[in-house]
């Protein structure tokens, strides 16, 4: 490489500058309108500082979309993680390459499609009358109703699903290339000492993938906080507030129920500080 | 064969099919009259019906959210391209000190909230006056393509041998030169699956669209929800025609996506 070159700084500092641009406008400006109190329905305006903020912790709609948020994120974040290394070390084990090409294939399309298009796709499948996927129950129980997006016990888990058939899916398809990387020595050398299939990967191949095991869930946690699309379509936060996120009880006071816009900022900066921390964290150490 | 590869065949015949008949299904169900699809018993033999498909691409609403997605993702990508990729190959060719903090702000942009980035950027627009307008979801969206596209690009860029630039320098190549002939065409394989990837991931993109259009700007995400607003007056059939829709796009990608992931394996493995 060329020492003197004025390429470096010609192609990074643009691109950085209009990142840092892009981004810090907005993020600062979500502070300043968080200790403001504008409304969608007026343009007047003034300060009242950290009040909003005040009146966030004893809103008990905020708690409940707070707990709402940390289940959504421990649930989706788990299960995604089981279901991927299970059909990954299934296609490792028993399929054959041509059939593995197409698992993998068929294993990404649910990721690709839009969020939107997966929720409705579900949202028909769990209608309780005319669903695909409560036929199955309609048929075994001779016609019982199974609505599982209305009721409040079952509905975070019935939107989770979706989720988790868009991130698992795609996630396996990762395990798997990941486990074929892996060089066969040490299978090979647990295999003549009667291991298990099962103990080769409980004990050998997967510990190997700590690291990248561990990097795909940090993706998956990030794309967790993107939930907003999902419960829009499929429940808007209802039954009541079983599914009531952050992200869609901030968007729903700041546009739909009062447009308290300060609010609804307070609500976004919050979670901000809170992902832009743990994740900052979490990123060093999976790092170190 | 013995009895635990059986059940272990059957799991991943069973999730195979999960993963697509779904999406199948609600094709099939674009095909369909309402009374087939508003069945207990689900239909599979009908008479297929071509109304659906016309009526959501006779709706001038379908066609200017079909259009705008175009125009935002498009233009969106294309900024994308011409900041991100030279940005990434300076990062993964001229390490400096800062490199690996460069790369953390990039990933880093991904941590935001959408909604914390949404709602400051709506208050902007709307005293630019240029809330609900192309240009204000374009800028949005090329924050997020730039950094995709970067975060990607760098090990793409990483992944061509040095000795094939070296010997360009030799040549006589400026520094421009053996980007512009070496790396480019040598990386882009793996970039175009980069691209194509933030592509995907504007044109699924729904909150921001959400948030920054009131009636112009609408994105075919955004049209495609309203439908079903609407409730269960409309016919399931053009709900499914419009899912199809807004589907189709993504899934072209398929193949140059499945074939991005293997250059990446491939890549690491040797």
């Amino acid at each position: 490489m060329p020492r003197r070159s004025s390429l470096p700084v010609a192609f990074v500092a643009p691109t950085l500058v209009i990142l840092l641009i892009l981004s810090m406008v907005p993020t600062l400006y979500a502070i300043v309108i968080a200790l403001q109190n504008r409304e969608l329905s007026s343009t007047a305006y003034s300060w009242v500082w950290f009040s909003n903020f005040v009146d966030l912790f004893s809103d008990r709609r905020f708690v409940n979309a707070v707990w709402v948020s940390v289940k959504w994120e421990v649930v989706t974040v788990v299960a995604t993680m089981v279901v991927a290394i299970g059909l990954g070390v299934l296609m490792f084990e028993v399929a054959a390459p041509r059939l593995r090409n197409l698992y993998c294939l068929l294993f990404i399309v649910p990721v690709l499609l839009p969020r939107v298009s997966a929720a409705f796709v579900w949202k028909f499948a769990y209608h309780p009358l005319y669903g695909i996927a409560t036929y199955p129950y309609r048929l075994l129980t001779g016609g019982l109703i199974f609505d599982p997006l209305s009721k409040p016990s079952t509905a975070l888990f019935a939107v989770a699903s979706v989720d988790v058939w868009q991130w698992g899916l795609f996630f396996a398809v990762i395990v798997l290339k990941l486990l074929e990387t892996l060089p066969p020595q040490p299978i090979e050398a647990a295999l003549l000492d009667h291991a298990k299939r099962w103990q080769i990967h409980a004990y050998v191949t997967l510990p190997m993938l700590k690291a990248p095991l561990i990097s795909l869930m940090f993706v998956k946690m990030i794309e967790s906080l993107r939930s907003f699309d999902l419960i829009y379509v499929m429940t808007r936060g209802g039954p009541g507030v079983a599914t009531e996120t952050l992200d869609m009880y901030a968007f729903s006071q700041g546009f739909i129920e009062s447009g308290k816009v300060s609010y609804a900022s307070a609500m976004a900066v919050l979670m901000m500080i809170a992902t832009v921390i743990t994740f900052t964290m979490l990123w060093k150490r999976v790092q170190a | 064969m013995r009895p635990g590869r059986i059940v272990a065949k059957a799991v991943l015949a069973f999730a195979g099919f999960i993963a697509v008949f779904p999406l199948v299904w609600t094709a099939l169900n674009s095909l369909k009259n309402s009374v087939d699809i508003i069945t207990r018993v689900p239909r599979v033999m009908f008479t297929p019906t071509l109304a659906n498909i016309s009526y959501i691409l006779g709706r001038d609403s379908v066609i200017t959210g079909l259009y705008n997605s175009v125009i935002a993702c498009g233009t969106a990508v294309l900024i994308g391209v011409v900041l991100g990729l030279p940005a990434a190959y300076a990062v993964a060719r001229y390490p400096n000190r800062w490199a690996g903090d460069i790369q953390f702000f990039v990933l880093s942009l991904r941590f935001l909230p959408p909604v914390a980035v949404a709602i400051p950027l709506m208050v902007i627009w709307l005293q630019l006056g240029l809330y609900d307008t192309l240009p204000a979801l374009i800028v949005t969206y090329s924050l997020l393509t730039i950094s995709v596209i970067m975060w990607l690009a760098i090990p793409a860029f990483q992944g061509v041998p040095k000795e094939i630039e070296e010997a360009a320098f030799v040549d006589g190549y400026g520094a421009y030169a053996v980007f512009w002939k070496i790396a480019l065409p040598v990386a882009a394989r793996s970039l175009i699956g980069a691209v194509a990837f933030s592509f995907v991931l504007v044109w699924n993109e729904f909150l921001i669209a959400l948030m920054l259009s009131s009636s112009n700007a609408k994105t075919l995400p955004i049209v495609a929800s309203e439908l079903s607003q609407q409730g269960m007056n409309v016919p399931w059939g053009i709900l499914n025609a419009s899912v199809v829709l807004l589907s189709l796009p993504p899934l072209l990608f398929l193949g140059v996506l499945s074939g991005f992931l293997n250059s990446v394996f491939r890549q690491k493995k040797n």
